[in-house]
């Protein structure tokens, strides 16, 4: 059942089109990225799809409910954290909490029993009584997760969670994430963190001006990669001779070095070719002690598809 | 979520969301100090208004103890500043209310029996001898106070400010700064409503807004039970143009609040177009020679005209120094409310739309 569905949806400001015919449909229990460049179209779609902002046309279904058309039953099932939000400065968390969970029609005993589960989930049981208005950003964009999480919505979606946070913040971001996943959610997250969609998604679409440029799950994405950087540490520092004779190789595109004894090698082609290539540098005389790759792998095909669509 | 869950809740209705914004936005008021600062303000406005008399010696109540009646002919009536003016055999009380049952006569320093003498207190305070007086001493003991109508306009007439600093204070920013603060990315992606939302927020505003004023004018008729023993008749009818008047300048602030970016910009417009542009708009039509019955701030007049018996009409006066004609324009009661009704109404539903409409870019 597609739990997220949208279909041609588009955004005009002015004569800019931010988001153009996007049609998209996420299954549920999937954990979907939301890729693009800055500018490309990913957070104004989100700002649709939670009636932050309207759509010039098309439409925008949430369990089969258009948010265009009937928004207030639409988020019924839907927890978000758009953007980086701010919470009002004179209540505390269990305040906080008390107040949406009663907008969404929780109960009192449900409200207090699930208000303890999520600060306990984003380990903010120390703060539930001070107010939100001392709080760091890395604390509200985890008490921004805890609320989304409060009513346990079927959809979540996610603007760019791990924004602004510390690198120690980003890791326990993607963990509760991860946590998430285990529990069925269907999550929608935009992100341009490529490492992190890797690390948490299932599927991941790309959009650039607006429009959909591919939308996939991670292994096919994974077939489509042309170009790897591999490192490659070898016993011993390697000559510039060998490094002229690694850059002669078939399907090697470049060449550097990046200490005494390693060196990395940009590859296009998959596994076949990286097999290859590791026969023909130990056929030099070199010995490999490592070979990996390195960076995102998903990063090249996003480079790829964002050049050629612009 | 199980299915379980998912059938026990149900999600409020659209009227059940808004005593639930209502309460916390009220909750932030309670909180806040500008709560604080505006029920500071109506306790000082009340404090001076009342200290300031006293301290200058002009108390609104008090007691004139051996007052020297002057007894003479029509020809040689003596004018005091205080105490009693009398013609021929009769003397006025030069006081607003004498507390008829605390007057004492005396006739060259005896008490003279209350059968000699009557006393009146309309057209003056009057004390009418059934004798002559001619040769003899008089004097007089009694209580005072000023009316219960000056001693409420006192205050009622500084009731305009505190509205206008209630509606600055708690719904100028009220709508602009989910937007600025971008607490709306918090609230708006929730199964509510913005009417409700609105409304909610609106109740919040009202509230305590309506706390302060109470506040102004429960001192104002506590002060006015102790100092001139009785509250105006129409006191009461003062507090409901009050509120209504509050209701009519938080809508408009509502209505700049849902049409401005940022919230220095709303505060300030609120601010002065309340204080000051309307009113300038209002003088003006003094000296122009039209009647601004259509503007807010000059149907607020009538807070303090409904104090006055009989109430007040339009005048006209001349100024030759200065060529030219004022016309004292009195805003009519019927006309007031229902202007005041009509700018809170049409603010609201224009709020409402705004809002419903106003996206969150940015």
């Amino acid at each position: 059942m597609a739990m997220i569905e949208l279909e041609n949806l588009t955004k005009n400001f002015g004569p800019i089109k931010a988001v153009d015919s996007l049609t998209l449909s996420v299954d549920e229990g999937l954990t979907v990225g939301f890729l693009g460049p800055n500018g490309a179209g990913k957070t104004t779609t989100i700002k649709i799809l939670t009636d932050l902002i309207s759509a010039t046309s098309g439409r925008a279904m949430l369990q089969g409910i258009n948010v265009l058309t009937d928004p207030k039953k639409a988020l019924t099932n839907v927890g978000a954290v758009v953007e980086t939000p701010e919470f009002y400065p004179y209540l505390t968390p269990i305040e906080t909490l008390a107040y949406l969970g009663r907008i969404r029609g929780m109960h009192t005993k449900e409200i207090k029993d699930r208000t303890k589960e999520v600060i306990r989930q984003v380990k903010l049981e120390q703060w539930t009584t001070t107010r939100i208005g001392k709080f760091s950003k890395g604390m509200k964009q985890r008490l921004a997760i805890g609320q989304a999480l409060l009513h346990e919505p079927d959809i979540l979606i996610l603007d760019e969670p791990t924004s602004g946070l510390d690198p120690r913040g980003m890791v326990e971001v993607r963990g509760i994430i991860k946590e998430l996943k285990k529990e069925k959610y269907t999550i929608f997250m935009s992100s341009h963190l490529l490492g992190e969609v890797q690390e948490v998604c299932d599927k991941a679409a790309l959009i650039d001006h607006g429009k959909l440029l591919i939308y996939d799950t991670l292994e096919k994405l994974g077939t489509l990669i042309k170009v790897l950087s591999l490192e490659v540490m070898c016993l011993g520092d390697v000559s510039d001779s060998v490094l002229s004779k690694v850059r002669a190789f078939s399907n090697v595109k470049e060449v550097a070095r990046a200490t005494s004894n390693t060196f990395v090698v940009s590859l296009e082609g998959g596994p076949e070719e990286r097999a290859d290539l590791l026969q023909q540098i130990i056929s030099t005389g070199v010995k490999v002690t490592g070979f990996t790759t390195v960076g995102v792998p998903l990063e090249s095909l996003y480079m790829d598809l964002v050049k050629d669509s612009r | 979520m199980s299915e379980q869950q998912h059938h026990a809740r149900k999600l409020p209705t659209d009227i059940e969301h808004i005593p639930i914004v209502w309460r916390y936005e009220l909750l932030k008021h309670f909180r806040s100090w500008r709560l604080i600062g505006s029920i500071a303000i109506a306790a000082l406005v009340i404090a001076l208004i009342f200290v300031i008399p006293l301290a200058t010696g002009n108390p609104p109540s008090g007691t004139d103890k051996a007052v020297k009646l002057f007894v003479s002919g029509p020809q040689g009536i003596s004018i005091p500043s205080q105490g009693l003016l009398l013609p021929g055999n009769a003397g006025l009380i030069n006081r607003s209310v004498v507390v008829v049952s605390s007057l004492e006569v005396f006739q060259d320093g005896v008490r003279e029996p209350a059968a000699n003498w009557t006393f009146s207190s309309s057209g003056g305070n009057i004390i009418q001898f059934t004798h002559d007086t001619t040769g003899h001493t008089y004097t007089a003991t009694y209580r005072w106070h000023d009316t219960l109508e000056s001693f409420a306009s006192r205050f009622v007439g500084f009731a305009n400010l505190l509205i206008i600093i209630c509606a600055t204070f708690f719904g100028a920013d009220a709508i602009v700064s989910e937007y600025q603060a971008r607490t709306g990315y918090l609230i708006f992606p929730n199964p509510i409503r913005r009417v409700s939302l609105f409304l909610g927020k609106f109740g919040a505003s009202m509230t305590a807004s309506i706390l302060v004023i109470s506040v102004f004018y429960g001192a104002a008729a506590a002060l006015s039970f102790i100092s001139v023993s009785g509250l105006d008749k129409n006191f009461l009818t003062s507090f409901a143009f009050a509120l209504e008047y509050m209701l009519a300048v938080m809508a408009i602030a509502y209505l700049i609040s849902t049409l401005f970016k940022g919230t220095t910009g709303a505060i300030v417009l609120t601010f002065f177009l309340l204080f000051l542009i309307l009113p300038i708009i209002d003088a003006v039509g003094s000296t122009s020679g039209f009647r601004a019955w259509w503007s807010v701030t000059f149907s607020a007049g009538v807070m303090s005209n409904i104090l006055i018996i009989p109430y007040p009409v339009d005048s006209v006066s001349d100024i030759p120094s200065a060529g030219i004609t004022y016309h004292n324009y009195i805003p009519d009661p019927a006309t007031s409310a229902l202007v005041m009704l009509a700018y809170a109404i049409t603010a609201i539903v224009i709020s409402m739309v705004l809002f419903r409409r106003k996206e969150m870019t940015g």
